[in-house]
């Protein structure tokens, strides 16, 4: 790391410290009401608490859970769906408009049509995420395998390679940096409906534990839930762009 | 048509042509960009065709390699007719960077055509070590293609082509991106990769000396839409030699023919 790097480092450190303090002081100085508003400190010793009871423990691998299988399964259909839309000039022209009219449709609308049809269920939960988080990586990918160079396709032709070979050598590899953005963004989404469905539906996981504690007025372990969930979203993403960088080494060479 | 298909018939004591076309004429989007074509090229044979910008290069030699069929005429190989690219003609395209694969290593990419051609992976390494010497790109196997020059990239189109064994080797311009040094050291690369292959070449250049100095026979082709409208046999010694070559009286003489062809057809 040069310099600047380590300097924008530490300056980000010392801002995100300061917003603590700053939350310390207004609640030391009860601006707004310890009912209402715990002070980090409380905050921290409910969440030393909760994971030493082993509470928090399987409340979070509840909402890892759901954000994981309905993560996972949105990548293997949004990947799929999207490599046979977009390896076709005529299916991107005609079907592509229709996804770009149904994307903007907020999730939530969806919702009730889930719960009415699957009930209060994990795959209530299931469907909704996966739905929600399908459309960032089912448009890149449309979008990364109409972008491949026809120039390969022509040295693909010319080597007599076979359909598949096309799609897994030349089209996926080619379309991976879209991909892998489209599913770093799913990740934040698969997040916000797992917590989303967990609250609708009383599925454990943090979503549920952070609806009760605000039920009950138990401020500092509300608090302590919403820091987990941010935690869970910073480092799910740090994760993948780790493995956006090791798997786009390739890239980093052409800069 | 009748009189073009007859001069690519059997004559005792020359063989029959690898590719030949036969009064082949190609539309696209309306327009005849290749108008009645007739040309057969002999196993082993070396054919440059040069021509004018946009006088149908690219796109006779790409009705070669099987990527377009003829509006009407025929294109055979071996005496069948080219319906699809085959394995067995390889194409250097002029825009290397477009050409490789940006993901795969030099050895990666080289690979792709052992594996198009059903090489047991054992057997693989092997071979792409050895290509990659031929080309002259020894120790450069873990570089990906954007960490290479626009020489190395080019031989690494080369390699990967030789990778495929091929019958016929076409070439569209691939050192018109390059400087004159390793121009020049390429066209001796590429002249003896092809003494040792034995394989056919047509290459494509908008340089009149490149083709003279690289050619058994030159073709010129004349614009809108692309026909023949000179043809050269070179019969210049071989091995050539970047220096006593090109000052060979014969050379000068082609040189001079083709500059005034080309000349003529700009008017
Ligand atoms: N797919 C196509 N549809 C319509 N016209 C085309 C197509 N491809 C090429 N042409 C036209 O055909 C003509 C010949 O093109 P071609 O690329 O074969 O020329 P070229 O001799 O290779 O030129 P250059 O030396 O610039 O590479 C040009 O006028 C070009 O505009
Ligand atoms: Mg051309």
């Amino acid at each position: 790391m040069n310099r600047a790097a380590l300097l924008w480092r530490v300056a980000s450190f010392a801002v995100a410290a300061g917003f603590i303090a700053l939350w310390q002081l207004i609640a030391n100085l009860k601006l707004v009401s310890p009912v209402f508003l715990p002070g980090p400190d409380r905050a921290w010793a409910s969440l030393v608490r909760g994971f030493s009871s082993g509470d928090l423990w399987s409340k979070l691998a509840g909402t890892l859970e759901h954000m994981a299988y309905g993560w996972l399964a949105a990548s293997i259909a949004g990947i799929a769906i999207g490599a046979i839309i977009g390896s076709s000039r005529t299916m991107r022209t005609y079907v592509a408009p229709s996804l770009e009219f149904l994307r903007p449709l907020p999730v939530s609308a969806i919702i009730p049509v889930a719960i009415a049809m699957l009930g209060l269920t994990q795959a209530m939960a299931l469907f909704v995420i996966a739905f929600g988080a399908i459309w960032p990586i089912m448009l890149a990918t449309v979008h990364g395998f109409g972008a491949v160079e026809p120039r390969l396709y022509e040295v693909a032709r010319s080597l007599q390679m076979s359909r598949l070979a096309v799609i897994f050598k030349i089209a996926l590899p080619s379309a991976s940096p879209d991909i892998l953005a489209g599913m770093r963004l799913s990740l934040t989404v698969a997040l916000i409906l797992s917590v989303v469905c967990e609250i609708l539906a009383g599925l454990d996981g943090l979503g549920h534990w952070v609806l009760l504690s605000a039920r009950a007025f138990r401020s500092a372990d509300l608090f302590a839930g919403v820091i987990l969930l941010g935690i869970t979203g910073y480092v799910t993403s740090v994760a993948m762009s780790l493995a956006e960088h090791k798997l786009l080494a390739w890239q980093a060479a052409q800069r | 048509m009748a009189s073009a298909a007859k001069r690519l018939e059997a004559v005792p004591g020359i063989p029959a042509p690898q590719i030949a076309f036969d009064g082949v004429t190609l539309v696209l989007g309306g327009k005849t960009i290749i108008e009645n074509l007739s040309l057969g090229v002999r196993p082993g044979e070396f054919l440059c065709i040069v021509g004018a910008s946009g006088c149908g290069k690219t796109t006779a030699l790409r009705l070669a390699a099987g990527l377009y069929q003829p509006t009407s005429g025929k294109v055979n190989f071996d005496g069948q007719p080219m319906r699809a690219p085959r394995r067995e003609i390889a194409i250097v395209f002029q825009d290397y960077g477009k050409a490789l694969l940006p993901w795969r290593t030099a050895a990666g990419n080289v690979s792709l055509a052992l594996e198009a051609g059903g090489m047991p992976s054992a057997e693989r390494p092997a071979r792409i070590e050895e290509l990659l010497r031929t080309v002259g790109l020894p120790g450069h196997a873990g570089k990906y293609p954007s960490e290479m020059s626009g020489g190395m990239q080019q031989r690494l189109q080369i390699a990967r082509c030789l990778a495929q064994e091929p019958k016929t080797l076409l070439m569209d311009e691939p050192f018109g991106a390059l400087d004159a040094m390793t121009r020049q050291g390429l066209q001796d690369e590429v002249l003896s990769l092809v003494a040792a292959s034995g394989a056919t070449v047509i290459f494509v250049t908008h340089d009149l000396d490149e083709a003279i100095y690289l050619g058994d026979r030159v073709i010129g082709l004349l614009p809108h839409p692309g026909r023949i409208g000179i043809e050269l046999s070179v019969n210049l010694p071989r091995p050539r030699d970047q220096l006593s070559t090109r000052e060979h009286p014969e050379f000068l003489r082609l040189r001079r023919q083709l500059f005034d062809f080309v000349k003529a057809t700009e008017q």
